[in-house]
């Protein structure tokens, strides 16, 4: 056992069975290999679940049009792709705009209202949120409570407005 | 999600390698080319470090954040390592003897693990940015620093967590000054850079002390358990914090038993940007150093006071954002109970408790890694090793015991807490624990088989 206790010190990695009855050392290094085997079998199990998993999401991923990849969360909330596309491509990169919610979005789902204006701010920086903005992107709200001169620059089936509001 | 998206990722990372090699040499040195390739993964993490840190300090002055600031940071702080190795004579690499040979135990499990991060690329390559964390606050405070060069005030107070530290975002608004774009598709490869950074650390930290079959097995058992095959490619901080986290407390463990300088002193470069990268950072640096001045109470004449200073140093590296957001009126960082408020609400502790537990010890999530961790803290006490398992029975123990706390302590969690894995919080402070678990379950098992926790060939700078 103590010569067992100087090689495995030394770092030798020896398996000598009939030690692993001893106590302590012996019973410690029985421990150690079945955690090993414990871990092996787990690791080796878990492996084929997890490239399975990850081959699965890769093909996914790889079926995704551009638009779904890049709207990827937003798609549970934006309701349709192409009025946030347009706001990108009308809004001036140095303007602000504000996000109006309503009841009157066709499809909207539960997290619509509550986090459109999240999903816009992160999808159309640099432009700059702004309460009293002129461009307004309009996500069911009712276009007369925007005020006069509200020029509607895309309406949508769903009821979302882009649009600037005059001066 | 181009090529040149990929190609920009590519450079940074070598960049980052780079920049790190200069550190590791100022910090230890090496005897030949083949260590630095045994290191390079702990050269390359120093690096993401070092960078990380040094570009929040940048961020919090109010330097102008560009490309060419990124550069002009990453080289000035090659040529500080280069001229700390120069200072201190560090001899010039040879070629040397190659590695040691793994067997082939070791080399089919290390197969394994190049397999599955072969797959966790191509998962990466074309993920679209799902996690509602991401793309509602982390990769926004990226972007606002890519577009508007700095902490932009209107972005950094108005969106969710505003004093969530900014190591992540400056890294991923680093990623798109390189990629060209802020390419928030390929960005997910970033994090990939990171978890394989990551393994060829600790690998390459461990691969002289212990046995490849201890080493590949634990690595294999952690990667591919559910939660971090799922979520460790999101592009948000957690997973991040858990690897600066492992790492520290890695080197932590390592200089407990070999008192190497240069191990304490990439640990507080750890210890700093793990504070730096989330609030929780700042429990978890604090339950490395607890346990260190415990395990290391024998020496404590000589211990105490340089892990003081590595302390004093990782605060000070992380003081300068807390400056910051204080001085522009965030508020966020401190529980709704207030620090000492837990009295109040004394009802919330056990559930708390059993949320921190339900979830570390979570199977579907985590595989069996915590309690075979317990087995091999248990078993090094057994075969006669001390300090290595009363440090990590500390780090382990506290840290669950912060988790507790802080889950007790934020009365806006309701308890306990039982939501889905992808938005329990809990889950998230218990990850950097299975993260650990890669470095340190197989030093624990080295020491319960040998015997003791002396390394068996201790690591000479």
């Amino acid at each position: 056992m103590e010569r067992d206790r100087r090689n495995a010190a030394s770092g030798a990695f020896g398996l000598d069975v009939s030690s692993f009855v001893v106590w302590p050392l012996g019973i410690a290094r029985l421990g150690v290999v079945l955690c090993t085997a414990v871990a092996l079998g787990y690791g080796l199990v878990y492996f084929v679940k997890a490239v399975d998993r990850l081959g699965d999401t890769a093909r996914t991923n790889a079926a995704q049009n551009f638009d779904d990849r890049e709207f990827a969360g937003g798609n549970a909330l934006v309701v349709a792709n192409r009025p946030l596309y347009e706001a990108r491509a009308l809004i001036p990169e140095d303007e602000t705009y504000r996000v109006v919610t309503g009841p009157a979005v066709q499809g909207a789902t539960e997290l619509t209202a509550s986090f459109i204006d999240h999903y816009a701010r992160y999808f159309l920086m640099p432009r700059r949120p702004a309460p009293d903005a002129r461009w307004v992107i309009c996500y069911g709200c009712d276009p007369a409570s925007l005020g006069d001169g509200f020029e509607i620059l895309l309406e949508d089936e769903a009821g979302i407005l882009v649009g600037r509001l005059a001066g | 999600m181009t090529v040149r998206s990929l190609l920009g990722l590519v450079a940074l990372n070598l960049f980052a390698l780079g920049v790190g090699a200069g550190l590791l040499w100022g910090l230890r040195g090496w005897r030949s080319w083949w260590e630095l390739a045994r290191l390079a993964g702990l050269a390359y993490m120093l690096g993401v470090a070092a960078i990380g840190v040094a570009l929040t300090l940048v961020l919090v002055v109010g330097i102008p954040f560009s490309f060419a600031t990124i550069v002009l940071v990453g080289i000035a702080l090659a040529a500080a390592g280069l001229g700390v190795g120069v200072r201190l004579g560090r001899p010039r690499p040879l070629l040397g003897p190659g590695p040691r040979r793994i067997g082939l135990a070791g080399a089919a499990l290390a197969a394994l693990v190049i397999v599955y991060l072969e797959a966790l690329f191509r998962a990466a390559r074309l993920s679209g940015l799902y996690a509602f964390d991401a793309w509602s606050f982390w990769v926004p405070k990226a972007k606002a620093i890519y577009f508007f060069g700095g902490l932009d005030e209107q972005f950094f107070s108005e969106l969710p967590n505003a004093t969530y530290p900014p190591l992540v975002p400056a890294l991923e608004a680093t990623a798109f000054h390189f990629m060209g774009s802020p390419d928030v598709v390929t960005l997910h490869v970033q994090f990939w850079f990171l978890l394989a950074g990551f393994v060829a650390a600790v690998v390459g930290l461990l691969a002289t002390r212990v046995p490849p079959v201890l080493l590949w097995s634990f690595a294999l058992l952690a990667l591919v358990s559910p939660r971090v095959v799922g979520r460790t490619l999101e592009p948000q901080a957690d997973f991040t914090l858990d690897y600066l986290f492992g790492l520290a407390a890695l080197l932590v463990a390592l200089w407990l038993l070999e008192r190497q300088p240069w191990q304490l002193a990439s640990a507080t470069l750890f210890l700093g940007a793990t504070m730096l990268t989330k609030r929780e950072g700042q429990l978890l640096a604090a339950c490395v150093i607890a346990a260190a001045l415990a395990a290391s109470w024998r020496g404590w004449r000589s211990a105490w006071p340089r892990l003081g200073l590595a302390s004093a140093c990782a605060v000070a590296v992380a003081l300068p954002w807390r400056v910051w957001y204080v001085s522009h009126d965030l508020t966020g960082e401190f529980p709704t109970s207030g620090v000492t408020g837990l009295l109040d609400n004394l009802d919330r502790a056990r559930p708390s408790l059993q949320s921190v537990l339900s979830s570390a010890f979570d199977a579907g999530l985590w595989t069996v890694v915590l309690p075979l961790v317990i087995a091999a803290i248990v078993l090094a006490f057994i075969a006669g090793a001390r300090t290595l398992p009363v440090y990590a029975a500390l780090v382990y123990g506290l840290a669950l015991a912060g988790f507790t706390w802080a889950i007790w302590s934020f009365t806006e969690l309701e308890v306990p807490i039982e939501q889905d894995e992808a938005i329990n919080p809990v889950v998230r402070l218990t990850a950097s624990l299975v993260i650990l678990s890669v470095a340190l379950a197989p030093l624990l098992l080295d020491a319960a088989w040998r015997g003791t926790d002396r390394a068996a060939r201790t690591e000479k700078a």
